[in-house]
């Protein structure tokens, strides 16, 4: 037998792709892709100028304008706020740091009309805190600001969480070396922490920002949901859906769909130029 | 000098790190620090940083006080065991980053980076970033970095820990070179006894916390005053052995030493026996050098150049040979030849040898051995297998003897002979340690240890002395045991009561035995002047805290009765009484 037909494979190091890759194209295609192509197609079933209708009107713009611009807002929040509560508990170790790690996560785990009511609780004109706030002038509930807090509440999470593992990784000696070499605080913060940290940082930014576009339980109860004013988009879309228009609703979520993903991808590209950048002068 | 600590001092959670350690380190000097992991090496050279806070004593750099000094203003370069490079920044900017802190112009930054990245060898690497380096590399480029910025003082916390040998040796040369050519004094930190070697100008020996000696490397290979220094610098066999007139008698030999304190009674000691000085021959009359003992050879391992063995001694002259042999464990003998002594007599395991030695040295220690004191066999047992007493007798590799002495309750007469006792004889202290222990001072013994039960290893040492006459050999024991106890020691130096005002003297003699304690015995001591009856201030100061110990200078059998009795009978605390 000179010539044997058998072949031999070469065994992968890390065998089963053709299995979960294919498992992945169907997992997405079901799951992901095939709603959303739903999602398109019954929006596409419109004329135009109905589309253009209802995606153009004055009401649609409003809720875009507060949806998008709270959600960068809660996700600028978090950025600040997340930073520093991820800071305190990868840096410090104080009785109860296991209790108030476990309470970050709690946000996800309430159903989010209960944030909701109990944002409203508080800060309604005669809430908690709220009642202090009133005599200021300061309008939370029934206004973009309580919109911009409930979101904030329900996307917190994401940050910490990200942010969190990139921060346990400083190694203390980085900064130590820093201050040997005559660098103050804020030299430290700002040269060495920060910029170990900001991968992870934007990661966190970008979650928290999707997480609060897509949010609709919460904010319908402190939101007053006066159209043009407190209106966000979910909201518009359930109207439409209510009044039995699902053409008009997919329309909404097309554009919504375009907004989200055309941020989300510009949050990526930044990324990746930062890791280029970075690549670049390597080589 | 260009560093100079004084009494410097850390603790965390209680238990000291850093225990007193004073030292002066010359302009220009290459110093290493070596010890075991846990010796508080590194936190003494992160304290010298200025990144750890000390909780006494005092740091300075060229004369200049910088304890309360922050790490960016104290002007030193660190180096770390895994580089710290900051590794989202060039070469170029981890160089220039104590340049652009300190805002020097560009131009200027950019010279001295070429002149930096000359001095270690990497011209051209600029734009590499610290992922694309080997390990070498990397931690050449922190060394240029720690030294941008001109600092007096070059620290370097265990450099080449994270890289393999032969790395290793040629950035060893780098470094020696780069700080011979700036002169600039250099502290290493290292558990590498061979990095050490190779390296240093003088080194300092750490261990539990305590700078044990700083010397030349050659001094302190030969010359050991510690039983850790001794065997964590290469092998080391530590012997049990006499001090006599002729010399000092270790099993059959009696070797002349240069070492010799004239007109001292004849007492036990420690010897080290380098391995190399240790002769091998098929009998007696053929070795060169004093006979020690026969032997069994157990182990033979050849390791290219040299020949390790492990000989098994016997104890045909009565008394343990090994210092850490204690009675049935088989210590060994290490014993290393050249090949021009394998070629002259080759061996085999299983063979009977002659063993000699060449060279013994003589530690300084007064404290040899132990022996466990009691009326019968099992309380003896017991005894020895305290905890405290076992784990001292473990860090001194050294045995513990059992004795049993039945006959003291009889009231036998007091001959005040030597009966034998040799080294510390360890008493328990309940119920009727304070009566034994007179019993056995009466009888020869100097130094007597009164263990109550399950005692632990204490945190504080208190040392007195009630005659002058003991002083030298308390300060002796006290520095011994404290080399081997983490524990910080305190002199009390007790006043009678008088009625003229001013004590000047008292104060006067707190000096001078804190000064003989650093200058004799490398032993840092605080002191505390106290005025009243001395068994009464020491009882007062061993009552306040649990977790002491007293090391109490007597001049004679008959002193520890009397008022120092309450201070023995019952007591909670371990008690070393020494009598000279």
């Amino acid at each position: 037998m000179a010539a044997s037909t058998r072949t031999f494979r070469e065994p992968s190091v890390l065998p089963g792709f053709g299995l979960t890759f294919g498992f992945t194209t169907f997992f997405l295609s079901v799951m992901v892709l095939l709603p959303l192509a739903a999602l398109v197609l019954v929006a596409a079933s419109m004329h135009w100028l109905d589309f253009w209708h209802v995606v153009a009107s004055p009401r649609a713009l409003g809720s875009y304008r507060l949806s998008f611009g709270a959600s960068l807002l809660a996700a600028s929040v978090n950025a600040v706020f997340g930073f520093i509560i991820a800071w305190t508990l990868t840096r410090y170790d104080f009785p109860g740091r296991k209790m108030v790690d476990a309470l970050i996560d709690m946000p996800f785990a309430l159903p989010t009309a209960v944030s909701g009511i109990a944002l409203t609780t508080v800060f309604a004109r005669n809430g908690w805190i709220g009642r202090y706030l009133e005599p200021l002038g300061v309008h939370v509930t029934y206004t973009w600001i309580g919109v911009t807090l409930a979101l904030t509440l329900i996307s917190m999470p994401f940050t910490v969480r990200a942010v969190q593992p990139a921060l346990a990784e400083v190694q203390r000696d980085l900064e130590d070396a820093a201050e040997t070499l005559g660098a103050g605080r804020f030299t430290v913060f700002r040269r060495i922490i920060l910029p170990t940290v900001l991968p992870a940082l934007l990661t966190g930014f970008t979650l928290s920002f999707a997480r609060a576009v897509g949010e609709y339980g919460s904010v319908i109860f402190i939101a007053g949901n006066l159209p043009l004013k407190t209106e966000i988009t979910p909201l518009l879309i359930v109207i439409h859906l209510e009044e039995f228009d699902y053409r008009g609703a997919a329309a909404l979520g097309v554009v919504m769909l375009a907004i989200s993903f055309v941020m989300l991808l510009a949050i990526n590209l930044l990324q990746a130029w930062g890791r280029g950048r970075l690549l670049r002068r390597r080589s | 000098m260009s560093i100079t600590l004084d009494q410097v001092t850390k603790h965390y959670g209680g238990a000291p790190v850093v225990n007193d350690v004073s030292l002066d380190i010359g302009d220009g000097e290459f110093f290493v620090l070596l010890g075991p992991s846990g010796s508080g090496k590194s936190t003494l050279l992160r304290a010298i940083a200025g990144l750890t806070g000390i909780d006494h004593g005092r740091i300075s750099l060229h004369g200049r006080d910088v304890t309360h000094v922050s790490a960016r203003k104290r002007g030193v370069g660190l180096v770390f065991q895994n580089y710290a490079l900051f590794r989202h920044m060039t070469v170029a900017e981890n160089i220039e980053f104590a340049l652009r802190v300190r805002r020097m112009r560009a131009r200027r930054r950019r010279e001295r980076r070429a002149e930096l990245l000359r001095l270690v060898a990497l011209e051209g690497m600029d734009e590499r970033m610290p992922g694309q380096l080997s390990g070498g590399q990397q931690q050449r480029v922190a060394v240029a970095r720690a030294l941008a910025h001109k600092p007096e003082v070059l620290l370097l916390d265990e450099p080449f820990g994270a890289l393999d040998a032969k790395i290793r040796e040629e950035l060893r040369r780098t470094i020696r070179q780069v700080q011979r050519e700036l002169g600039i004094t250099t502290v290493l930190v290292t558990h590498d006894q061979e990095e050490a070697f190779a390296m240093a100008d003088r080194i300092g020996i750490m261990n539990l916390g305590r700078l044990l000696e700083v010397g030349a490397p050659h001094d302190l290979y030969t010359r050991p005053q510690t039983r850790f220094v001794a065997t964590f610098l290469g092998a080391a066999n530590l012997l049990l052995a006499r001090r006599t007139a002729d010399g000092i008698q270790a099993g059959a030999a009696t070797l002349p030493t240069a070492e010799r304190a004239a007109g001292e009674r004849e007492h036990e000691v420690v010897a080290v026996v380098r391995p190399e000085e240790i002769e091998l021959a098929p009998q007696r009359a053929q070795l060169t050098s004093g006979y020690l003992t026969q032997g069994m050879v157990d182990e033979v391992t050849f390791t290219g150049s040299l020949e390790r063995l492990r000989v098994l001694p016997q104890s045909d002259s009565g008394g343990t040979l090994l210092a850490d042999a204690d009675g049935e464990a088989r210590a060994m003998l290490h014993v290393t030849r050249s090949q021009y002594e394998q070629l002259g007599f080759a061996v085999q395991p299983g063979q009977t040898v002659a063993i000699g030695v060449r060279r013994l040295h003589v530690l300084p220690t007064p404290l040899s051995s132990f022996t466990a004191c009691a009326a019968d066999e099992a309380g003896a047992e017991a005894l020895g297998r305290q905890p405290f007493l076992a784990e001292l007798a473990a860090r001194m590799k050294t045995r513990i003897a059992l004795r049993v002495e039945p006959l003291w309750d009889s009231g036998a007469p007091a001959r005040g002979a030597d009966h034998g006792f040799v080294g510390i004889t360890v008493l328990a202290a309940q119920p009727d340690g304070a009566r034994h222990a007179r019993w056995l001072l009466d009888r020869g013994a100097t130094d007597v240890l009164l263990l109550p039960h399950e005692a632990r290893a204490p945190q504080r040492v208190l040392i007195h002395w009630t005659q002058p006459s003991a002083r030298a050999a308390t300060l002796a024991a006290a520095a011994s045991l404290l080399r081997h106890v983490a524990a910080e020691a305190v002199y009390l130096g007790i006043q009678p009561r008088r009625d003229d005002g001013a004590q000047p003297q008292g104060m006067r003699a707190l000096l001078d035995a804190r000064a003989e304690a650093q200058a004799a015995h490398g032993l840092d001591m605080r002191t505390e002047l106290r005025v009243g009856d001395a068994a009464q201030e020491l009882l007062r100061r061993l009552a306040e805290a649990p977790g002491q110990m007293l090391i109490l200078g007597i001049g004679a059998a008959a002193d520890c009765d009397g008022s120092l009795q309450p201070l023995l009978t019952g007591a909670r605390w371990p008690v070393l009484l020494v009598r000279r």
